[in-house]
């Protein structure tokens, strides 16, 4: 085998098989963080749970609420991650959690759209990373403007999803005895009669056990996700040339469904094709599906903090997460008339972004931060 | 495809350098028959297929292992700049020696032909001496033996400097035209490959800001 030029060869890393262990380690730690939220709301009284939440009533409030949290934390997984410990809790029901899910789709995708700006001195460079980005964020849009209004109406996702959980957990309102919740529970108890020892309110406990929560979550998903990212490079790399060499379609979907499943992270996927993009080795139509395999890929992390939840209902809201890009990929996807729609007002817009920069920057804090807070102030 | 996810097989740079080395070899294949038509005067129609094939599937590698360095920046950031750049110079210098590999043939197909000639012999025993270097080059991206690189190095020079002393002597030989000038063309394309071939070794080897370049600063043998 070819070797490396020494003066070049990579710096000495953790041995493949420590990184698994660790990468194990740190799924039982976020595991934990959940837990830690769901028992810290748990712990709060009543009426504190009742007024914190009251914002989220509207559907709409919930969307943008979706959106401004998960830009704040740049990552769908943990923002949804979050929004199950809160189901799980009890103080969030499935129907407000709904909206909000579907506001974290369309959040995750400015940190791709946030690359495409890296690129914004070279115009024809600029113009295929834009449109790259944005095809992420248009699908997203889209799939909640025809789907928020139907799932209103008829409750189709959540009612599927409910289904399912029954299926697999129980009925919504059980007690689920999840084995894995019998795993984590041991630290939360241990770390709430630990603070117990400085706290005696228990609206202060629950607080405090609740930022911990979040802080364990964000934290231990980055360290997941970094640890991923070096441990499957090279299945990453050998996928998306496999990708350049046969180009998208169903293949691309499964390719962005595993790496982003592999590495919790949908940013970590589309952010990689950026660069791709913009040096044009791959085209916008073989982006676009990886997107959307990334889009379902995501949603395996709420999942998996459904599994260290005690009420089915957090499991439901996690499957509505992927019901909902599922169904997304058939109407947007799947349908042929409407496949190009993404791509072509994805193409639009970087014509004329390119053409005037400040629209991208106007763009990025117009959807991904303005609206939202101007939504959340008129819906709440 | 989808399994190329999960089936452990040679990725990244290590397959950038497997088909590099494996491009070196398609380059020597067209040196080797452009060069034997022309010094046999066997019928180009005959080969040109093999040529044009060779020289596509070259372009084709090049092209697609660009796009390999450009997923590899992507997926592993910053930290193999360097080695991507250096292959960025390599692929180029392959693809080009390819296509002084098809100007060679260009002369046999325009009639030249050194068959029979009195001085044959010399121009038999260059052909072999570079092919072999193509071999030499090869192995040397493989095996990054900084030693032999230099011995290579200093021969391909020598090698060099012979083949620019001989376009100069058909230059200012009293023969007609037509003896000389394919004779001095052929010796400027052999020129360019030996250049060439060095700049090969140097990227394997060197430093990216020492690539065609020497410690004094001037460019080195490379010549396009």
């Amino acid at each position: 085998m070819p070797k490396l030029p020494p003066a070049l060869a990579r710096l000495p890393s953790i041995p493949r098989p420590a990184r698994a262990v660790l990468v194990f380690l740190l799924i039982y730690v976020f595991l934990v963080g959940v837990s830690m939220l769901e028992s810290g709301i748990k712990v709060m009284g009543a009426d504190t749970q009742a007024s914190l939440f009251s914002n989220v009533d509207s559907p709409l409030a919930g969307l943008f609420i979706g959106i401004l949290g998960t830009v704040l934390v740049q990552s769908s997984s943990a923002s949804t991650s979050v929004i199950v410990g809160l189901v799980a809790s009890g103080a969030l029901g499935v129907d407000a959690a709904v909206p909000m899910i579907m506001g974290a789709n369309i959040g995750t995708t400015v940190t791709n759209t946030l690359v495409s700006l890296g690129h914004v001195r070279q115009s024809n460079e600029f113009r295929r990373a834009f449109a790259a980005a944005t095809v992420h964020d248009f699908f997203n849009v889209m799939a909640v403007i025809i789907l928020l209004p139907l799932e209103l109406a008829t409750g189709f996702l959540s009612t599927a999803a409910g289904w399912i959980s029954d299926r697999l957990v129980g009925s919504a309102g059980s007690e689920w005895e999840s084995p894995i919740k019998k795993w984590v529970k041991e630290p939360v108890g241990w770390i709430k009669d630990f603070l117990k020892n400085f706290v005696d309110d228990d609206n202060v406990l629950g607080t405090t056990m609740v930022i911990i929560g979040l802080v364990v979550v964000l934290v231990s998903l980055i360290f997941i996700t970094t640890n991923m990212k070096s441990l499957i490079a090279e299945r990453v790399e050998r996928s998306m040339n496999a990708i350049l060499g046969r180009g998208g379609g169903a293949v691309a979907i499964m390719i962005g469904m595993l790496i982003t499943v592999a590495v919790q992270s949908s940013s970590i996927t589309t952010s990689i094709l950026i660069p791709m993009a913009a040096a044009g080795v791959i085209k916008l139509k073989n982006i676009y599906p990886v997107t959307l395999g990334a889009n379902v890929g995501t949603t395996v992390t709420a999942i998996l903090a459904a599994l260290a939840a005690s009420r089915p209902e957090a499991l439901t809201v996690a499957l509505v997460h992927t019901l909902f890009n599922l169904t997304g990929i058939l109407i947007l996807f799947v349908i042929p008339f409407m496949r190009p729609l993404p791509i072509m007002a994805a193409e639009k817009l970087a014509d004329v972004a390119v053409k005037n920069r400040m629209i991208a920057v106007g763009y990025v804090v117009g959807v991904f931060i303005v609206v939202p807070l101007i939504g959340v102030a008129i819906f709440r | 495809m989808v399994m190329s996810f999960f089936r452990k097989s040679e990725s990244g740079l290590d397959h950038i350098a497997h088909q590099t080395i494996s491009m070196l070899g398609d380059a020597r294949h067209s040196f080797d028959l452009a060069s034997t038509v022309i010094i046999s005067g066997a019928d180009p129609k005959a080969i040109g297929a093999d040529i044009d094939a060779t020289d596509d599937r070259i372009n084709k590698a090049e092209q697609a292992l660009r796009s390999e360095l450009v997923v590899h920046v992507a997926v592993r950031g910053g930290a193999d700049i360097g080695l991507v750049l250096g292959y960025t110079l390599l692929l180029k210098k392959i693809e080009r020696i390819g296509d002084q590999a098809k100007n060679i043939f260009d002369l046999a197909a325009d009639g030249v032909s050194l068959a029979g000639a009195d001085d044959i012999d010399e121009f038999v025993a260059r052909r072999q001496e570079i092919s072999k270097m193509y071999v030499e080059a090869a192995d040397l991206l493989a095996s990054q033996d900084s030693v032999a690189a230099k011995d290579f190095l200093k021969r391909s020079l020598a090698l060099n400097d012979a083949c620019g002393a001989k376009v100069g002597e058909y230059m200012h030989s009293e023969q007609p035209g037509s003896w000389a000038v394919p004779r001095a063309i052929l010796y400027r394309y052999w020129k360019r490959i030996v250049a060439n071939l060095a700049g090969i070794v140097t990227a394997a080897i060197e430093p990216l800001q020492n690539i065609d370049y020497l410690d004094d600063g001037v460019t080195d043998i490379t010549d396009d």
